[in-house]
């Protein structure tokens, strides 16, 4: 039976799903014709139709985003991808970020890079196109797989963003034509996600992994073709290309979760973040290895290996986020999507494939029998590759504790205290590193004079000692020894860099490059060490207010505090006070003013951040974002953790006041009685014949009869008249409020049987106030460091790809 | 000897250091029972108890937040946690919680949620528009 549904758009998702299978397809054919295009030199017949193929390939790509971006941007909600990450309030800017939201977009990004990263090399490769564009088209070929969708003997082959909402979900409303009028809005994007540097973080990360398979395909087509050596100048360029891209990307994350997440810092050893950094760690090991063996004929096979793993990382990595095994170590991982069978064999095709060419060419490979010199440059570049390398081993080992579980059966908990664990070795290795990048610099290739090299070690050691004993003074971290080491050694590689700029400036202009990341990556440790080891939460809670007993056991830092409005609360040297919260969008900003007051009381700093959050009034939750005052020597980080629910506010509308109050208590009084309440007394004074109503005229037969009151409190007496009114046939009645006292009172009725009259008494809850927030604050000292010595870094890179492009040219 | 070969037991001796070290720093994961047992920070899993109280009243301790957990082998515990109530708690369908039994509390130093938050959470939202009198 087939329902024909009203309201649905079925064309774009055909016209897309038409373009995911073009794009197989495509990638299919110009993998068989550039292998026959490398099998034979002379023909250009498969080459041309290989180049079509992949042109065709890239093309059908930018036409699935096309189609996809249709979709979400008209908010077609009868397809799944868009009802999933999108909603019709999102901001058009943000819809980009939906698009990455997903799994099928991600692998979209991660596709469209590798499609244009191909069309380059079509350009630019030249001797080295066929062989390398094989490798290039296998890979998209595995990408393509991941959105098509199809089911093939039972097995699902990869997800399709085209699939409609009421084939992904089973639910009653689907049997019913008209069931997209019942679906008003999609779910919406994640609000953590809803920040700009999530619409250029995935972008960057993506394209950093996907130019990860360049220097890959390099290799692999050194061996596949027996031009061993020949590919490690294009290797190099290319390898410097994915490390600046992807360390950007990384950085832009931990930015971006600075900026947006509120677990109060930029890096946590989360499985997601370490998947993202061991990729890149192998290849700046296999970068420098490279340069090494460019220089020195040493370490072929090292360079040769750093590179092909760096790429089987890669899909590692991806194997590790997007298959839902990192399931209950992670807070980021993406769902499963049941592809965890396809990614495991994208990744061991690619193992296979290179471990198949190294054995079948180990016996060519240009491996030197005998030892560099303990004292040459190749040598400590090997050693640094090979620290890196240990670096790798421990994040890869730790975070894949839930990957041995699967595969052993085991039931490992990862480290109670992750931070401390990964600290604990990557600080020691990062002390080496530092090292290794400062006193190599002085070494040549080959032979050395080593007196020149002694002197120029020792001065830069005396000043960078000096140095260090100033910074951690100034900084507090003398307290840890390590610390300390990490400290000079990074100050020591600054400087012995430095000193080699300098020369650079002089002249020597090609070691600049090197100089200059070398640089930003000590600043990166420097930074990161203080701000990690430094930060101090400053919102403690040590009022005492309400600490239980079994509570005052332990001796946890209470970070966080409650700030009442316009009630200033000192934390350290800042005055701080809530101010309100104003509403924008979908977000509400609390205003936070902090004041700093000189000796005298002069104002000398005043600031007001606004962090916000975003409320789900029927989720019942709140998701929040940080405000951070950057300074140039710190910053300071604030963040909502708690605030009154919106909805509890909203009662006035819709409802009765009176559910601002407790149950009302009804008395029946006569004059000269008292009544109590819980804060003190109301003594019935006497009835008023002689109302006048503002706006309400009365006639002779309306009766008006005023309730005099006197509410005595603690605080003093306080008079009152709530009214009864007979119109008509109608009993009305018109109580009196008492803000001050959190009353209400209400002359309700009067009972001539009895000859009583009625008093009813609303009282405010005592827990009533709504003006408060719960927050957390943190300064982050010299986090600047960290963010500038990433800029340096990248300019480091971008400096060193200008030179061995030149090269490559040259050569 | 070589100093190829001396590199290599080097790298193999810290590698194997590096193992030794993550099984030593990782934990397990357990019950209420063995967490009372063990006198050691571990890991719980197990579900909220949504008919019991949770406890948050930032107007009285912005950092005290407690709830009751069943854990995977039906064993109920009360637990406490040191900080704020997090974001979306309530619906939570597996807690991941780290820390250490003590009079017969379980006072977590970290709470890991999987909720089937909105965001993945597939379950059509419908809402009815069908022609409403206006009021």
């Amino acid at each position: 039976m087939d329902t024909v549904f009203a309201g649905e758009h079925l064309l774009p998702g055909k016209i897309g799903q038409f373009f995911v299978v073009l794009s197989f397809g495509s990638a299919l054919l110009s993998l068989i014709s550039y292998y026959f295009a490398s099998t034979n030199k002379l023909d250009t017949a498969w080459r041309n139709l290989g180049r079509i193929a992949y042109s065709l390939n890239l093309a059908s790509v930018v036409a699935t985003g096309c189609c996809l971006f249709y979709i979400i941007y008209n908010h077609y909600f009868e397809y799944h991808y868009a009802w999933a990450h999108s909603s019709t309030t999102l901001p058009v800017y943000y819809i980009i970020s939906c698009f990455w939201e997903g799994q099928e977009g991600s692998f979209w990004l991660w596709t469209f890079w590798q499609g244009v990263l191909g069309m380059i090399l079509i350009f630019t490769a030249r001797s080295w196109e066929r062989s390398v564009m094989v490798t290039i088209s296998l890979s998209q070929v595995f990408l393509a797989s991941m959105l098509l969708g199809v089911e093939i003997w039972g097995i699902k082959i990869g997800s399709s963003p085209f699939i409609l909402l009421r084939n992904a979900i089973e639910a009653p409303i689907f049997s019913r034509a008209n069931y997209l009028s019942l679906i008003p809005d999609g779910n919406g994007l994640n609000p953590l996600l809803q920040n700009y540097w999530m619409v250029i973080h995935p972008p960057t990360l993506f394209l950093g992994f996907a130019s990860m398979v360049v220097p890959f395909a390099y290799g692999i087509a050194g061996l596949y073709t027996k031009r061993y050596a020949e590919m490690v100048k294009p290797a190099i360029a290319w390898s410097l290309f994915a490390v600046m891209i992807l360390g950007t990307g990384i950085i832009m994350g931990s930015f971006w979760a600075y900026e947006a997440l509120n677990f109060g810092g930029f890096w946590a050893w989360d499985p997601v973040e370490n998947a993202s950094i061991i990729p890149w760690i192998t290849l700046i090991a296999g970068v420098h290895v490279l340069i090494a063996y460019k220089n020195s004929g040493h370490s072929y096979f090292t360079a040769l290996f750093l590179i092909i793993i760096s790429f089987i990382l890669v899909l590692y990595a991806s194997f590790l986020t997007r298959s839902g095994i990192l399931g209950e170590t992670s807070v980021h991982a993406f769902t499963d999507l049941g592809m965890s069978g396809q990614l495991l064999f994208y990744m061991l095709a690619f193992v296979v494939l290179a471990t198949y060419l190294i054995v079948i060419n180990w016996k060519n490979l240009p491996i030197t029998k005998k030892d560099e010199d303990t004292y040459s440059r190749e040598f400590w570049l090997f050693i640094g590759a090979i620290t890196l390398t240990i670096s790798c081993i421990q994040i890869i080992v730790t975070t894949s504790i839930p990957v041995f579980n699967a595969v052993f059966g085991s039931k490992l908990a990862p480290p109670t205290n992750p931070i401390a664990h990964y600290n604990k070795w990557q600080i020691a290795i990062a002390v080496v590193i530092a090292f290794v990048s400062a006193f190599s610099q002085f070494l040549k290739y080959k032979k050395n004079d080593m007196r020149k090299f002694y002197i120029s070690v020792a001065v830069c050691m005396v000043v960078a000692a000096l140095l260090t004993s100033v910074a951690v003074y100034l900084t507090g971290i003398y307290t840890n020894f390590m610390y300390i080491l990490l400290t000079f050694a990074a100050l020591f590689s600054i400087i012995a860099n430095g000193k080699l700029l300098g020369d650079a400036v002089k002249g020597k202009w090609k070691l600049a490059g090197s100089a200059v990341a070398h640089i930003g990556f000590a600043l990166i440790l420097v930074g990161a060490l203080i701000a990690a080891a430094t930060n101090k939460v400053i919102s403690i809670n040590n009022t005492g207010v309400g600490f239980g007993d079994e509570f005052a056991k332990s001796n946890n830092p209470q970070e966080n505090i409650i700030l009442y409005k316009n009630t200033p609360v000192k934390m350290n040297e800042y005055m701080v006070t809530y101010k309100g919260d104003s509403t924008s969008g979908v977000n509400t900003y609390y205003k936070v003013n902090y004041q700093v007051l000189d000796a005298k009381g002069a104002l000398k700093e005043d600031f007001n951040l606004y962090p916000n959050a975003q409320q789900n009034l029927k989720m019942k939750q709140i998701v929040a974002s940080p405000d951070t005052k950057h300074y140039l020597l710190h910053d300071i980080y604030t963040h909502v953790s708690s605030v009154p629910l919106k909805e509890e506010e909203h009662n006035h509308d819709g409802h009765s006041d009176d559910e601002n109050y407790d149950e009302p208590i009804t008395h029946q009084v006569v004059i000269g009685d008292t009544v109590r309440y819980k804060e003190g007394f109301i003594v019935v004074k006497g009835i008023n014949k002689n109302v006048k109503i503002q706006n309400l005229p009365l006639t002779a037969s309306d009766v008006a009869i005023g309730l005099q009151l006197e509410v005595v409190t603690p605080q003093g007496k306080t008079q009152a008249e709530p009214i009864f009114l007979i119109k008509g046939n109608n009993k009305l009645d018109f109580g009196k409020k008492l803000d001050e006292q959190g009353l209400k009172l209400r002359f309700s009725n009067i009972l001539p049987n009895k000859n009583k009259l009625e008093l009813t008494v609303y009282q405010k809850q005592k827990t009533e106030r709504k003006d408060w927030i719960v927050m957390k604050a943190i300064v982050f000292p010299y986090i600047n460091l960290l963010w500038g010595g990433t800029i340096i870094m990248v300019i480091g890179f971008l400096l060193s790809i200008f030179r061995r492009a030149k090269e490559l040219k040259v050569g | 000897m070589k100093r190829g070969s001396i590199i290599g037991i080097i790298i193999i001796a810290i590698a194997i250091g590096v193992i030794i070290s993550t099984y030593a720093d990782s934990s397990t994961y357990g019950s209420f029972a063995e967490a009372k047992e063990a006198q050691k920070e571990l890991h719980v899993v197990g579900k909220l108890n949504k008919a019991k109280e949770l406890f948050y009243n930032p107007q009285k301790d912005a950092n005290y937040f407690s709830f009751y957990m069943v854990d995977n082998k039906g064993t109920e515990c009360k637990v406490i946690f040191n900080g704020t109530k997090p974001q979306d708690f309530e619906r939570s369908e597996q807690i991941v919680l780290t820390g250490e039994m003590k009079n017969n509390s379980f006072y977590a130093t970290k709470i890991l949620m999987k909720c089937p938050s909105k965001y993945t959470q597939d379950k059509v939202e419908v809402t009815e528009t069908k022609a409403q009198p206006n009021i």
